[in-house]
C-alpha cells in the first residue's frame, strides 16, 4: 500500500475538517471564551470542506487507496457536499446559543468531528473501515444530543440515544463479524465474491444483523424508538443536524455496502428493504398525527422520510437500479435543505404547537419559511421534497416488481397521510388569531439568515434539478 | 415565449401585490390591472393566431430540456384542446378579483394567492410535459387552500384540509401513473408519448387505471365528490368563481388531453364507465341540487351536474362528443361562475342563502334578478346560449357511443330545468317575501361589471359557437385520430 501524493489528494476533505477540528478545540483551551470565533472557524471549516469536494468533484478525481478501503468516486463525493453544506447551516443557526452555554469550542468541535466522521464513512469500502468511521461519526453526537446541561431531559434524551446506539452498534459489529466470518475478507469487492455463491444462513444472519444495525442508525421501525426522545432532549441544532447529515451518509454507506459488497443477494435485502420500508413510513406517520409537541411531529416526521428513502432501496432492482441510487441521493439533498430549515424554525418559535398561532401576522417571514418547508416535507411541487419523492416512485416505477409496486402505493397514501399534522402547523400560522402558547420569537441573526437561506433553497430547489440530476447520473454506483 | 410570459406573469403581479402600500383603493386597482395584462396577451394570441388556425406556431411554444436524464423538459405550447380554457382561467381571474368586494381584510395576500393559483391554471393547459403538468396541477393547491381557509365562512378549515387531502390524493395517484408511464415511455414529453408511447395494452390499462382515478376525484365524478359541497359552500364568491370555473376542468382537460389521445388502449375498457360517471353527475347533481334549501350549494350540485356533460362527451371519443367536452368546460366556466357571483349579491344584500326566506327579488334587483334567470336558463341548457351547444354535442356524441348513456343523459336536461324552474319561482318570482327587501338595491357596479361580461360571451358562444369549435377543431381531430388509431 504506497501512500502516494495522490493519497493526500483524496484525503484533502477529511484533512480539512481535522484539521478545523483540532484548531477549534485549541482555541477554547487557548483563547479567551467567546462564541463567535469557534462558531466562525467551524464555518469556514464546513465551507473548506465543501470547497475541497467540489473542486475534486469538478477535476473528476476519483481512485481507490489504502488497498481499496477508501475510495474516492462521485458518490462519495456528493455526499461530502451534503454533509459539509448542512454542517455550515448548522454551525450558523447553533452560534449563539452554543455560545450561551459557555461551552462553544466544544460544541462546534462535535459538529466537525460528525462531519468527519460523515465524511469518512461514505469513501469507506471496507467492513471494518466503515464500522470505525460510523462509530467516529456517533459518539459525538451522543454527546451532542446531551450537551444542553441546563434542560433534564437533554442529559435523558443523551442516555437513551447512547444505550441503544451502542446496542445498534454491537448488532451492527456482530453482523460485520459474521459477514467476515464467511467471506475471509472486510473488503467489499471480496464479500461479494463470497456472496456470489449462494447466501449461506450463516450469512444471511449477518446480513439481517447488518441491516438491523443501520436501521437503528438511520431511526427505521421498528428500530426507531429512540427518535423522539432524542431528538425532543436534544439541542435544536443538534436535532436538525443528526436527522440530516450522518444519516445521509449512513445511507449511503449502507447503499455501498448493499450494492457492491452483496449484489447477488439483492432478492433477499430487497425484499427485507420493502418491508422495513413500509412499516417505517407508517409508523412515522400515524405516530406523528398524534404529536402535540412540534418538535416530536417532526422527529416522526424523520422517521417517515427515513421510510421514503428505504423505498428506493426496496427497488434496486432490475432496470431501476440506477434511478434508486439516484432516488437516494437526490432525496438527501432535497430532506437536508427543508428539514434542517424545519428545525431551526422551531429553534426560533418553539415545541409548543400553539406558539405557531398567528405567526404570519406577527412574524410574516418566519412563517412563510416554515410554510414553504412544510409544504416540502408533504411532497409538493416544485419544492425540494417533491424531487425526492418524484425519484423514489420513479425507481419503484422501474423496478417492475410487484413488491414494489406496493410499497409505491405506501409511498403515495403515506404522502397524504402526512398532510394533516404537517398542515396543522400552517393552519395554526396562517389560519388563527396570534396569542395563546408561549409568545414571541428570539434567535440570533445568523439563526434568522439561515432559516431564510434555507427557505429560499427549498423554494428554488427546481432551479438546480438540471445540473443536480446531471450530477447525480453521473455520479451513480452503478 | 409568450405563452412562457402569460403563464408566469401573474407570478410578478403576485410579488408586486405584496409590494403595495396597504391602501384598499389601490391595492384594488391594481388587482385588476394585473389581471388584465395576460387577458389581454391571450386575447392577441387568440386574434394573432387562434382564428387563423395557427396555434401549433413555433412562436407560441417553447421546449427546453430540464433533467436530462429522466427525459423531463420545460415544453409549452398551446392547442386547440387547451385554449379555450386557457382564456377562461385569464378571464375568471380577472373577474374573482372584480368580484372579490366580500373580501376586507388581507386583501393584498388574498389578491396574490389568486395570481399564484393562475400561474398554476394557465400553466395546465399550456404544459407539453407531463411531469411539467402535474408540478401546475399541483401549484393550484395551496393558494386555494389557503383562500378558502382564511378568507371563507366559519366552516372554513375543516373544508379546506379536506379539499386539499382529497385532492392531493388524487393528484399523487394521477403523478404515480404518470411517471410510470414516462418512465417506461422513455420521455415525458406529451408531443413524443402520441399512441400509448409505444407500450402494450396491459401496461397501458395499468398506467390509465391510476391516472383516470387521480382525474376524476379533481373533476370530481359523483362517487369521489364529497370534499366538494363543504368548500364550494365555505369559499368567498370570487375563489368560487375560479374554484367551479377552472380547477374541475384541470381534472376533465387531463382525460382529453393525456388520458385520451396518450393512452387510447387503456382508456378503452374504461370509457363506458366514465361515460356512467358522467351521466350518473348529471342525474345526481340534478336531484340533489332540487333538495338544497342554500341557494349556494343549489348552485354547486348544479355545477357538478353539468361537468357530467364534459365527461360523458369525452368518453364519446368522436368528434362531435369531444368537440362537445372541449366547449362545454368552458361554457361550464361562464355559467357556473355567472351564478356564484349572483348568489353571492343576493346573499349580500338580502342576509340570506336560504331559498324558503328569498322570493320576489326581481322588483328590487332586476339586473341581477334577470341577470340570475339568464345563467339559470343557460344552465339548464336553452336553444340560443352557449351551454345549449355543447351540452348538445356532448349528448349526441355520447349517444352515438353509449346509446343507454346518452338517452339517460337528456334526463338530466329535464331535471335540471326543474330544479332551476323552481328555483327562480321561488327566489325572483312571486310576491316579496319578507318586507325588509322592499329596501334593498339592485347589484352595484363592480358585481355587473364582473357578471355582464360572463352572460355577454353566453350569449355570444351561444349564437356564434364557431368562434370556439373553430379554434379547438384541429386539435379535436387529432385526438379521434388517435383514438381511432389504436
Amino acid at each position: 500500500m504506497p501512500v502516494t501524493p495522490e493519497t493526500f489528494v483524496a484525503l484533502i476533505p477529511e484533512l480539512v475538517a481535522l484539521g478545523f477540528l483540532v484548531l477549534v478545540l485549541l482555541l477554547g483551551v487557548f483563547v479567551p471564551r467567546s462564541a463567535a470565533v469557534p462558531a466562525a472557524l467551524a464555518a469556514l471549516g464546513s465551507l473548506a470542506v465543501f470547497g475541497s469536494a467540489v473542486v475534486l468533484l469538478a477535476a473528476g478525481f476519483s481512485g481507490e487507496f489504502f488497498g481499496g478501503a477508501f475510495v474516492v468516486d462521485g458518490f462519495a463525493l456528493y455526499f461530502k457536499l451534503v454533509v459539509s453544506a448542512s454542517a455550515f447551516f448548522t454551525v450558523l443557526a447553533a452560534a449563539r446559543w452554543s455560545g450561551g452555554t459557555g461551552d462553544a469550542p466544544e460544541y462546534m468541535t462535535l459538529i466537525l468531528s460528525v462531519v468527519a466522521g460523515s465524511i469518512l464513512l461514505v469513501s469507506m469500502r471496507d467492513l471494518f473501515g466503515i464500522f470505525l468511521a460510523i462509530e467516529l461519526a456517533t459518539i459525538p453526537s451522543y454527546a451532542m444530543v446531551a450537551f444542553d446541561r441546563s434542560r433534564r431531559e437533554s442529559s435523558e434524551g443523551g442516555m437513551k440515544y447512547l444505550i441503544t446506539g451502542v446496542i445498534a452498534s454491537s448488532v451492527l459489529l456482530y453482523g460485520i463479524v459474521l459477514i467476515y466470518g464467511v467471506s475471509g475478507s472486510a473488503q467489499l469487492s471480496e464479500v461479494a465474491q463470497a456472496f456470489s455463491e449462494g447466501l449461506s444462513p450463516v450469512a444471511l444472519l449477518g446480513l439481517v444483523l447488518l441491516v438491523s444495525g443501520f436501521a437503528f442508525k438511520v431511526s427505521a421501525a421498528p428500530f426507531h424508538f429512540w427518535t423522539p426522545d432524542a431528538y425532543q432532549g436534544a439541542p435544536t441544532s443538534a436535532a436538525a443536524f443528526l436527522s440530516v447529515a450522518p444519516k445521509a451518509a449512513t445511507f449511503a454507506v449502507l447503499l455501498r455496502i448493499l450494492l457492491e459488497g452483496m449484489p447477488e443477494a439483492a432478492p433477499a435485502w430487497t425484499a427485507v428493504m420493502a418491508f422495513i420500508a413500509i412499516l417505517t413510513m407508517f409508523v412515522g406517520n400515524l405516530f406523528a398525527l398524534r404529536q402535540r409537541n412540534v418538535r416530536r411531529m417532526l422527529a416522526y416526521s424523520s422517521v417517515a422520510h427515513s421510510g421514503y428513502i428505504l423505498a428506493a432501496f426496496a427497488a434496486l432492482q432490475g432496470p431501476a437500479l440506477s434511478t434508486g441510487v439516484q432516488a437516494v441521493m437526490i432525496y438527501s439533498a432535497a430532506y437536508a435543505v427543508m428539514n434542517l430549515g424545519a428545525f431551526f424554525v422551531i429553534d426560533l418559535v418553539g415545541d409548543d404547537g400553539k406558539s405557531y398561532n398567528g405567526l404570519l401576522k406577527t412574524r410574516p417571514g418566519i412563517a412563510l419559511s416554515m410554510g414553504v418547508f412544510m409544504a416540502a416535507l408533504v411532497g409538493l411541487p416544485p419544492l425540494s421534497g417533491f424531487f425526492g419523492k418524484l425519484y423514489v416512485i420513479l425507481a419503484g416505477a422501474q423496478s417492475g416488481s410487484v413488491l414494489v409496486y406496493v410499497v409505491v402505493g405506501a409511498v403515495v397514501v403515506n404522502s397524504v397521510l402526512s398532510v394533516p399534522y404537517y398542515f396543522g402547523i400552517v393552519r395554526n400560522m396562517f389560519f388563527e388569531e396570534p396569542g395563546g402558547g408561549e409568545p414571541g420569537v428570539s434567535g440570533s441573526g445568523a439563526l434568522r439568515f439561515s432559516v431564510y437561506a434555507l427557505a429560499v433553497a427549498t423554494a428554488l430547489f427546481f432551479l438546480v434539478m438540471g445540473p443536480l440530476a446531471a450530477l447525480v447520473s453521473g455520479a451513480g454506483l452503478v | 415565449m409568450i405563452t412562457t410570459i402569460i403563464v408566469f406573469l401573474p407570478l410578478l403581479g403576485a410579488l408586486l401585490m405584496l409590494l403595495l402600500p396597504d391602501e384598499e383603493r389601490l391595492v384594488r386597482y391594481a388587482a385588476l390591472g394585473v389581471a388584465a395584462v395576460p387577458l389581454v396577451l391571450v386575447l392577441f394570441v387568440y386574434f394573432r393566431f387562434g382564428l387563423g388556425g395557427n396555434l401549433d406556431s413555433s412562436s407560441l411554444s417553447q421546449n427546453f430540456t430540464w433533467i436530462e436524464s429522466l427525459g423531463v423538459g420545460y415544453r409549452v405550447g398551446l392547442d386547440g384542446l387547451g385554449f379555450g380554457m386557457f382564456f377562461l382561467a385569464a378571464l375568471l381571474t380577472l373577474i374573482a378579483v372584480a368580484a372579490s368586494w366580500d373580501i376586507t381584510s388581507n386583501l393584498k395576500q388574498y389578491y396574490a394567492m389568486l395570481f399564484v393559483a393562475e400561474v398554476g391554471m394557465l400553466g395546465v393547459f399550456a404544459a407539453q410535459d407531463l411531469i411539467l403538468f402535474y408540478i401546475f396541477f399541483e401549484i393550484t393547491l395551496v393558494p386555494m387552500y389557503l383562500m378558502v381557509g382564511i378568507w371563507g365562512d366559519q366552516n372554513r378549515r375543516a373544508a379546506a384540509i379536506k379539499f386539499f387531502i382529497y385532492t392531493f390524493f388524487g393528484s399523487t395517484v394521477m403523478l404515480a401513473g404518470f411517471l410510470a408511464f414516462g418512465i417506461l415511455a422513455g420521455t415525458f414529453s406529451i408531443a413524443d408519448l402520441g399512441a400509448g408511447g409505444g407500450l402494450g395494452s396491459v401496461a397501458q390499462v395499468a398506467i390509465a387505471a391510476p391516472v383516470l382515478f387521480g382525474l376524476l376525484i379533481k373533476v370530481p365524478a359523483v362517487p369521489l365528490h364529497s370534499w366538494l359541497l363543504d368548500v364550494y359552500v365555505s369559499s368567498p364568491i370570487s375563489t368560487n368563481v375560479v374554484l367551479s370555473g377552472v380547477l374541475p376542468k384541470l381534472g376533465t382537460f387531463g382525460i382529453i388531453k393525456i388520458a385520451l389521445p396518450l393512452l387510447p388502449q387503456g382508456v378503452e375498457p374504461f370509457l363506458p364507465y366514465v361515460a356512467a360517471l358522467g351521466v350518473i353527475n348529471i342525474v345526481y347533481g340534478a336531484f340533489v341540487a332540487f333538495l338544497q334549501p342554500d341557494l349556494k350549494a343549489l348552485v354547486a350540485y348544479s355545477s357538478i351536474g353539468t361537468l357530467g356533460f364534459i365527461l360523458l362527451g369525452a368518453a364519446a371519443g368522436n368528434a362531435v362528443g369531444l368537440n362537445g367536452a372541449v366547449m362545454q368546460q368552458v361554457t361550464h366556466g361562464l355559467y357556473s361562475a355567472l351564478l356564484f357571483i349572483l348568489v353571492g349579491v343576493i346573499a349580500s344584500k338580502t342576509g340570506t342563502r336560504r331559498i324558503a326566506e328569498l322570493g320576489g327579488l326581481a322588483a328590487r334587483m332586476p339586473w341581477a334578478s334577470g341577470l340570475l334567470a339568464l345563467g339559470a336558463l343557460a344552465a339548464m341548457g336553452l336553444p340560443g346560449l352557449a351551454v345549449f351547444v355543447s351540452e348538445f354535442m356532448s349528448i349526441m356524441g355520447g349517444y352515438e357511443a353509449f346509446p343507454v348513456q346518452g338517452v339517460l343523459a337528456t334526463l338530466g336536461i329535464v331535471l335540471s330545468a326543474m330544479y332551476l324552474l323552481y328555483m327562480l319561482a321561488r327566489t325572483i318570482f312571486g310576491p316579496i317575501e319578507n318586507p325588509a327587501y322592499e329596501e334593498i338595491g339592485d347589484a352595484g357596479p363592480a358585481a355587473l361589471a364582473a357578471v355582464v361580461p360572463l352572460a355577454a360571451l353566453l350569449v355570444i358562444l351561444g349564437i356564434l359557437p364557431g368562434l370556439l369549435i373553430n379554434v379547438q377543431q384541429p386539435a379535436v381531430q387529432a385526438v379521434v385520430a388517435a383514438i381511432g388509431g389504436s
